[in-house]
């Protein structure tokens, strides 16, 4: 941390405003007609105000002795110690006599125990003398007494009581502006440190979240490797199983008894339930580790639609449930990658064939989009088409709908035991939208049924700009 | 610590830490209205509108020991959690500290999270608790039930520190608590400089010049422990 102003010794001209002060000196000046002078502890002179002494210092500068005790004077009332730690405040007024006669009264300006420099009021002549100095008087030959004494009658004349009192008077003012200044420095000075140490702060926790999230990022991608390896390893066998199933089934191994065929078709169906779940796994690994790569290409959304449909009717027929269809004409040929987009259709059927109650309906609709996504901005306002599965099924809760996207998000949780699954279908939707620039969303009632609408461009969003028409949605729309 | 061998100026930082409202300002104060005038420097308070302290308070104390001129800077830290790092800046350079805590039950947590925070805001200093001269003064005893008297008396039992009860409104235990941290700081800085050897300047006699720079001190102390009850304590004590 770097060193606070709290730290750092005091310097008595970084502490007041000089412009400001100066004038404060002249108002004394002005008001005593005694000259001042203010020292900063290094020696600095930071006002130097004469009154009418001016012409009688000249002339005395102008002998070779007068320069020399004239010299004396000014060097001792500049640097000679002064008690800074004074017991009575009017104690420690030191005073020169001048060898003209003038006298010089100096004070420390003490701070929190400080010296931070000096006051000298004068020269003055001490109205209990009167009259020129011996040692000046004995200098003749140098100076015209007559024209020295006419001169330092311009001086004010004072007795040395006034100007302690007056001295006391301004180093009290002094005082009060030291104190005034050092607090309004010291404010705005630790409010910058405090703001400075906040930051460096704030920095140092964002590395670390930044170093965490890396991390992370890396365990995310070792993890969607080991789920994908796995995977792949799950499915050959299970491939296998199946297979070998369906000949038994098909009577290539003999003939089986109707009980053999119960089991046969148990295997079955719970062997093709596991792996659409080991390939949802899969697909959502694949997009964890190397994001959507779409392959877009013009197919008709009928097609689409209805493919996916007919994926979904055995299970359909088995529980009695109604599915039906609009397929606008308005909307036709579409750039996507067809097969997710299939993929996508399909999870949102299987979804509402697990989900319909026995003798229910499925709706599912496909045409110009009612909007547009958010993500596409305020000139996306056309090109997007959309396809709805309508239910009456079992409904979402309100505070849930913006969680089923979630993977391995199931609303209830009774409800994986209930109609199986693992909560991967619709994050693997999402993702497959996203990646088309488009948007999902979903409008639900508990208890009387859900439906899901996916908004996808009828074109890539780059086409025409220079941007590769097919494989990749902008930026923002990539989830991983 | 900063020493001037050639001034023979000997400055010292103590902090007043603890909870928001545990009472720092107020022994400051309390501390201005005991030392003798000539001796004190402004009580500088920076504080916002509400008499929350914002940045810090301060106090100087000058006094001479022997042939030793002594600066005693007191500074509170402010209490509200946003501040924290005022509160590392201030502890910046700190020779010793007064953890003012808060008697009532309800601040026991806060006094607890504000001991913690005053450690790391230490060692984010270079500093460490364990070799800094310290004393605990339970703020606002009137206000403290059996369960506060029983952390005390576990505090003292484990003897870290000297522990203080005070009322610092009515300026009771506050000079107590002060001269008490005096002295151990005296008694931390003569071990590592050698002061009285060097200055012939013993911890008894330093505690006694700051006792002259106080407008009616307490009665010098017999050099035990804290009393277990009530603010008075003696200056030159060692660890309670």
């Amino acid at each position: 941390m770097a060193e606070s102003i709290l730290q750092k010794r005091l310097v008595l001209g970084e502490l007041l405003d000089l412009p400001s002060f100066t004038n404060v000196c002249k108002t004394f000046v002005d008001l005593y007609r005694i000259g001042l002078k203010v020292f900063d502890a290094q020696g600095t002179k930071l006002v130097d105000m004469k009154v009418a002494s001016g012409d009688f210092c000249a002339y005395m500068f102008t002998g070779p002795n007068g320069r020399r005790l004239c010299t004396d004077t000014v060097t001792h009332i500049k640097v000679r110690p002064l008690e800074a730690q004074p017991a009575k405040l009017e104690e420690v007024i030191a005073s020169r006599n001048c060898f003209s006669g003038l006298r010089y009264l100096m004070m420390p300006i003490v701070y929190e125990g400080d010296m931070l420099g000096r006051v000298i009021f004068g020269p003055f002549m001490p109205e209990e003398v009167g009259d020129l100095g011996q040692d000046l008087k004995s200098l003749t030959a140098e100076f015209d007494l007559v024209k020295a004494k006419e001169l330092i009658d311009r001086i004010r004349r004072a007795p040395e009581t006034t100007v302690r009192r007056v001295l006391e008077h301004f180093t009290r003012v002094v005082d009060v502006l030291v104190f005034t200044s050092h607090k309004a420095m010291i404010s705005s000075q630790l409010h910058i440190e405090s703001v400075t140490e906040s930051y460096r702060e704030v920095q140092e926790k964002n590395k670390k979240l930044s170093d965490a999230l890396e991390r992370l990022q890396e365990l995310s991608r070792l993890k969607s490797n080991f789920l994908a390896t796995v995977s792949h390893e799950l499915r050959t066998p299970l491939t296998s199983v199946i297979g070998y199933s369906e000949m038994l089934l098909a009577g290539l191994a003999g003939d089986l008894n109707d009980e053999q065929k119960d089991y046969l078709k148990t295997i079955l169906e719970k062997g093709e339930s596991l792996l659409r779940l080991i390939s949802s796994i899969l697909d959502l690994s694949r997009i964890e580790a190397r994001g959507v790569q779409l392959a877009r290409k013009p197919t008709n959304l009928d097609e689409i639609v209805q493919s996916a449909m007919e994926s979904v009717l055995p299970q359909s027929f088995k529980k009695n449930l109604q599915l039906t269809s609009n397929l606008s004409p308005s909307v036709q040929k579409v750039t996507v990658d067809g097969d997710k987009i299939r993929q996508c259709v399909v999870n949102l059927l299987s979804n509402s064939v697990k989900f319909t109650p026995a003798g229910g309906h499925i709706f599912v609709s496909a045409g110009p989009a009612e909007r547009v996504p958010a993500s596409a901005g305020p000139f996306g306002s056309s090109g997007f088409f959309q396809i709805s599965v309508t239910d009456n099924g079992i409904g979402i809760p309100g505070e849930l709908q913006g969680k089923v996207f979630e993977t391995f998000f199931q609303a209830d949780s009774s409800a994986s035991r209930e109609y199986g699954g693992a909560g991967l279908g619709l994050s693997i939707v999402k993702s497959y939208v996203e990646a088309h620039g488009g948007e999902v969303s979903v409008n639900s009632e508990l208890g009387k049924g859900s439906t899901f609408t996916l908004i996808l461009p009828i074109e890539p969003p780059g086409v025409g700009l220079g941007m590769p028409p097919t494989g990749g949605a902008p930026p923002s729309a990539v989830a991983f | 610590m900063q020493f001037n061998t050639a001034q023979r100026e000997l400055t010292l930082k103590i902090v007043y830490y603890g909870p928001g409202l545990s009472g720092k300002t107020t022994n400051l104060r309390a501390l201005y209205q005991r030392i003798q005038p000539a001796l004190r420097g402004h009580l500088m308070t920076l504080d916002t509108a509400d008499d929350r302290t914002l940045f810090f308070d301060t106090l100087p104390l000058v006094f001479r020991a022997g042939n030793l001129k002594v600066k005693l800077k007191l500074f509170t830290v402010p209490g509200q959690v946003m501040h924290n790092s005022t509160r590392r800046i201030v502890l910046q350079g700190a020779d010793a500290i007064a953890f003012v805590a808060d008697s009532q039950p309800s601040k026991r947590q806060e006094n607890y999270k504000y001991w913690l925070n005053m450690v790391e805001n230490l060692k984010a200093n270079g500093l460490s608790i364990e070799v800094m001269p310290n004393v605990v003064q339970w703020n606002k005893k009137d206000l403290g039930d059996a369960s506060t008297a029983e952390a005390i008396e576990k505090m003292r039992k484990e003897g870290k520190q000297p522990v203080y009860e005070a009322i610092a409104v009515r300026g009771e235990g506050v000079v107590e608590t002060f001269l008490g941290l005096v002295d151990l700081t005296f008694e931390q800085i003569d071990r590592v400089y050698l002061l009285s050897d060097k200055l012939g300047l013993d911890r008894r006699s330093f505690v006694e010049e700051v006792r002259r720079c106080l407008v009616d001190p307490p009665p010098v102390g017999d050099g035990k422990e804290p009393p277990k009850k009530g603010g008075a304590a003696p200056p030159a004590t060692g660890t309670a």
